[in-house]
């Protein structure tokens, strides 16, 4: 029937009859050929091209919602949370569901009250990403901007507007232990790269968030769900809940380290402080002032902010801690004392009178008490910090062997905390000058070298490791904060670091440099302000000159550089036993003995909480220290070379 | 009139198959308006079938030839009623194409169809034998171009090409010259360019151009090309399934009830479906010619061509358009597509193609 007849047999047609008939066939003959290329054509899209068909037709109605997964919440060693996770609302913009970008952008910039510029400026810098993927318009928008988003969604004014919920992390107020946490944002492009890490990915970029970012990132999840042609949702296919990040225990205990933050604003000081177990290496507090909120980068940080962080003449980006150089002053005297002690060249009952000042290699060096300190044994003259007799000491000893034990003790090298881009200190050596000047060192350098200034530069954490190690009888513990992590089924502790090392220092040696550093808390020292009844407080005060005497007073009133004294206090309680050991660094803060009082206050703490008893709370001392100068323009870097451009620096221990 | 004996002629098969078309249609539309707004369109469908069910009889029964001898009279009230539209017309979709009557909107140019063609076959048949005269065609042409101007007025370009198909089946059939036919094209050829410049609007222009490269416009006029491709191709061998498809389902095929049914009827049914479907539109088209060679006077041949002329030519675009293969028209698929006035007068027009083939043994 579908064949091509050819008219009925046997009946002679006429020949107009003929060709119409013939004309009938042509068209049927038309008529199967468009029918059967169609059929071919469907053939061709339906079978042959399927799977293409079926992908596409799954991208249009099916969307995948990235799920984010909550980073691990940190604790302190007592279980209180220190970093914890909120919700956040992000209202973003599908560019593949807008039929009208231009109206999209002028209405959704009025609802959420931004400026289209703005808008514009954000759509701009994902325009190479694909169009499915929501941008980002705003971050942790308020409730008012996302209450008038969705009513006007609602409205299906803006369908291309989507508002998600994401968890954002929650660092403690008043910018606490911000340079311990570090902080989070979307993956760089080279992290991207390099690490299988996602386009939009949340990652630590700092601190111990970019350290053990693995452990604290979690996997995200996804939802797939159907939307309709309007770009809604109609329903959720299928939904893979994110795994959270482990929760993960610090060494630091919360009070420690809010008592010591007070201490540095109750005195108004930038600075840092490593304070940990001298056995063990955990940290219990670590401060660097200035300091950021973290909380402004969790949920993306404006460009205003991040510039004016990056300007800021304090530097508050700057982890003082590991990353600051700082001359030591006095309390590189203990290594000094120890070398001559381990080397043989003196004993502790070794004396040297004190002038006020004396002779070396030609030059006049003075002590800081110009009526001089008379005659002092090893342990007198720790208590009194007596320059003359360090000064007689290092060019007895020399300055290679300053070198050896200095690093022994685990200054001018890296202390290996689980942070990241700390920087090494500077011991000098003969060696060390051969190679870096090509220059022979000269017995006179070693006179300054003595009382920590000159070349010698440390970090503060390195200080922490070297009063450890005398606190602990010489082992060069490592500094850490990873305490434990809970992997799912309860805490299970992570094994300290191994250690960096014995400094092999005789118990006599140490005896002597305890005996010292108990008698400048507890006797006549520089000290007092540390001292805690009862709980045998050794340390030893420092001061360190930004810049020489004389260039100071050239200086006067010609600059706007802080030119006030760096103060450092160094210690460990009790004597015998220590539980705690730790450095107090205060920028500018004019004397060793106002860094003792806030280490006071953080050894206060720690005891206090360990026996129970109510917290202390921090009394600055009575006349309240002068303000830093509103303009302060002394990088933190500088401070070690404005030392060592003058050779001749003189101690300024009161 | 109506002769005993006639009934045993009435091409039941054609029936059946149309029946079947219907079906499709009505299971069609109502997988792709259950879940929206037009969710009752189906019901209307089944009225429509049901006025056309009558009309299809009163064509049936009155012999084609009466008709015929009053060809003039239906020409002339198909005119008046399209100069109505102009006048009285609803809008819809940015035309004037429908006289509104208390329960529902009449489209007079799905029967300016018919009346055309029952004129030209007329016409035609009172022609002098062998091949028409330039006059001949010119006449022919005059009774085409004032219905052609009227619809294409409304604007509704795409029926009122219809009316050109139909044109030129009967004038081919009754034996214009094959080179008179090749001058057409080449006329069709070197106008295309002109008509581009002068005759068409914007909105033609943007269809054509996007047909050739549908991504210039993915959101626009491009759309519904891409759309009704990933329909299709995406329904595979044996289809998603009866109001499975999510093209359809999820309204990313716009108006799929209408002109797009066939796309989302690929997508549910597969390919199996659709040979199914194409199967049963050549069953009629091909038995329809069988009628129009069996038909027993030149006037009954013509008219049977006519009509499926513009039957075989929109369903044919239609279909090509529902794989993407030729620009977005709106044309409808005659049978499936929801559409009252476009049921009823493809009805009335195949109970006069039967009407032909039912009295192919009378005098």
């Amino acid at each position: 029937m579908l064949g091509i007849p050819t008219g009925s047999p046997g009946v002679a047609l006429p020949d107009d009859r003929r060709k119409l008939v013939t004309r009938l066939i042509v068209v049927q003959y038309l008529v199967v050929v468009v029918f059967a290329v169609l059929a071919l054509a469907f053939w061709y899209f339906q079978v042959v091209q399927h799977e293409k068909f079926r992908e596409l037709a799954e991208n249009n109605h099916q969307r995948t919602l990235g799920l984010r997964a909550p980073r691990g919440v940190l604790f302190d060693r007592g279980g209180k949370i220190l970093v914890e996770n909120r919700d956040s609302f992000v209202i973003s913009l599908v560019r593949e569901h807008s039929r009208d970008i231009d109206r999209t952008i002028r209405l959704l910039a009025r609802v959420v009250g931004l400026s289209e510029a703005e808008v514009r400026d954000t759509i701009r810098k994902h325009r190479s990403e694909p169009s499915y993927r929501p941008i980002p318009i705003v971050e942790d928008a308020t409730l008012a901007q996302v209450s008038a988003v969705t009513a006007h969604r609602l409205d299906t004014e803006l369908p291309e507007v989507i508002v998600e919920r994401v968890p954002t992390r929650r660092y403690p107020a008043d910018a606490m232990a911000a340079h311990i946490f570090g902080y989070v944002s979307e993956a760089t492009e080279s992290q991207l790269a390099h690490d299988g890490l996602h386009a939009g990915d949340v990652v630590g970029q700092a601190g111990f968030e970019k350290i053990y970012n693995s452990l604290l990132m979690g996997v995200d999840g996804a939802r797939r769900v159907v939307v309709n042609s309007l770009g809604r949702e109609i329903r959720t296919v299928e939904e893979v809940p994110p795994s959270g990040g482990r929760r993960v225990q610090l060494t630091i205990d919360y009070d420690v380290q809010r008592a010591t933050e007070e201490g540095f604003k109750g005195m108004g000081y930038a600075g840092a402080a490593v304070v940990l177990d001298p056995n063990t290496g955990e940290i219990l507090s670590y401060v660097s002032l200035p300091a950021y909120d973290p909380n402004a980068f969790a949920a993306g940080i404006d460009r205003a902010t991040w510039a004016s962080l990056n300007t800021d003449a304090l530097k508050p980006l700057q982890d003082r801690a590991i990353q600051g150089r700082y001359s030591p002053g006095s309390t590189f005297k203990m290594a000094v004392a120890a070398a001559a002690l381990e080397e043989g060249i003196i004993t502790p009952d070794f004396t040297v009178t004190c002038h006020g000042g004396q002779d070396f290699y030609g030059r006049v060096f003075k002590c800081w008490r110009k009526e001089g300190h008379g005659t002092l044994d090893l342990r007198h003259a720790i208590e009194q910090s007596c320059d003359v007799y360090f000064y007689t000491l290092g060019k007895m000893v020399g300055v290679d062997a300053i070198n050896k034990w200095a690093t022994r003790l685990g200054l001018g090298v890296k202390s290996g905390i689980d942070l990241p881009n700390e920087v090494t200190g500077l011991v000098p050596s003969s060696q060390w000058k051969l190679a870096k000047l090509g220059e022979k060192w000269y017995p006179g350098e070693t006179i300054s070298v003595a009382i920590g200034q000159g070349q010698v530069s440390v970090t503060p954490v390195s200080m922490a490791v070297y009063m450890a190690a005398l606190a602990n009888g010489g082992k060069r513990v490592t500094p850490h904060l990873l305490r434990a992590v809970d992997e799912g089924n309860g805490w299970k502790p992570v094994p300290a670091p191994t250690d960096q090392g014995e400094s092999g220092i005789k118990p006599e040696t140490m005896a002597a440099i305890h005996d010292g550093l108990w008698m400048v808390v507890n006797a006549g020292g520089t000290g007092g302000n540390a001292r805690l009844q009862g709980y045998d407080v050794s340390g030893k005060t420092g001061t360190a000159q930004v810049i020489s005497l004389e260039g100071a007073k050239a200086l006067k009133g010609r600059t706007d550089l802080d030119l006030r004294d760096n103060g450092w206090f160094v210690f460990f309680a009790p004597r015998d036993n220590p539980q705690i050991a730790g450095v107090v660094f205060t920028e500018h803060g004019e004397h060793g003995t106002n860094a003792a009082l806030i280490a006071r206050h953080l050894m206060e703490t720690f005891f206090a909480k360990k026996e129970g008893r109510p917290l202390p709370v921090f009394k600055p001392p009575a006349p309240p220290p002068p303000k830093p100068p509103v303009r302060v323009t002394t990088p933190a870097t500088v401070v070690g070379q404005a030392a060592s451009r003058q050779p001749q620096a003189e101690s300024r221990e009161p | 009139m109506f002769e005993r004996r006639l009934f045993y002629h009435i091409d039941l098969l054609t029936i059946i198959v149309l029946a079947v078309l219907c079906a499709l249609g009505v299971m069609m539309i109502y997988s792709t308006t259950h879940n929206g707004p037009n969710s009752t369109l189906y019901v209307k469908q089944l009225y429509a079938i049901a006025i056309g069910v009558v009309a299809f009889g009163v064509c049936l029964a009155i012999d084609y030839r009466t008709l015929a001898d009053n060809s003039l009279v239906f020409y002339f009230v198909v005119v008046v009623l399209l100069f109505g539209v102009l006048l009285f017309g609803t809008t819809g979709g940015g035309a004037r194409r429908w006289i509104p009557l208390p329960f529902f909107a009449f489209q007079p140019s799905e029967f300016a169809k018919i009346c055309v063609a029952l004129t030209l076959a007329k016409f035609f048949d009172e022609s002098r034998r062998g091949s028409p005269s330039m006059t001949d065609l010119a006449v022919g042409g005059a009774i085409t171009l004032v219905p052609f101007l009227l619809i294409a007025k409304e604007p509704d370009l795409g029926t009122a090409i219809t009316l050109l198909t139909i044109l030129l089946g009967i004038s081919f059939l009754a034996g214009m010259r094959m080179r008179l036919l090749g001058i057409l094209l080449v006329v069709a050829i070197v106008a295309a360019p002109v008509a581009w410049r002068y005759a068409l609007k914007d909105y033609q222009k943007s269809r054509i151009s996007t047909f050739i490269d549908p991504e210039l416009d993915a959101r626009g006029a491009g759309y519904q090309q891409i759309q009704a491709r990933i329909s299709v191709g995406s329904g595979g061998a044996w289809g998603n399934g009866f109001m499975k498809g999510t093209q359809g389902q999820l309204r990313f095929l716009p108006v799929a009830w209408n002109d797009f049914v066939f796309s989302v009827f690929a997508e549910e049914q597969g390919f199996v479906g659709v040979i199914v479907a194409l199967g049963l539109y050549l069953f009629v088209i091909v038995r329809a010619l069988e009628t129009a060679r069996l038909a027993k006077d030149r006037l009954g041949a013509y008219l049977v061509l006519g009509i499926l002329s513009a039957f075989a030519f929109q369903v044919m675009y239609n279909i090509t358009m529902s794989a993407g293969l030729v620009p977005v028209r709106g044309y409808t698929l005659p049978l499936m597509s929801s559409g009252g006035s476009s049921m009823i007068a493809t009805l009335a027009g195949f109970g006069l193609i039967l009407n032909v083939r039912m009295r192919r043994f009378t005098n």
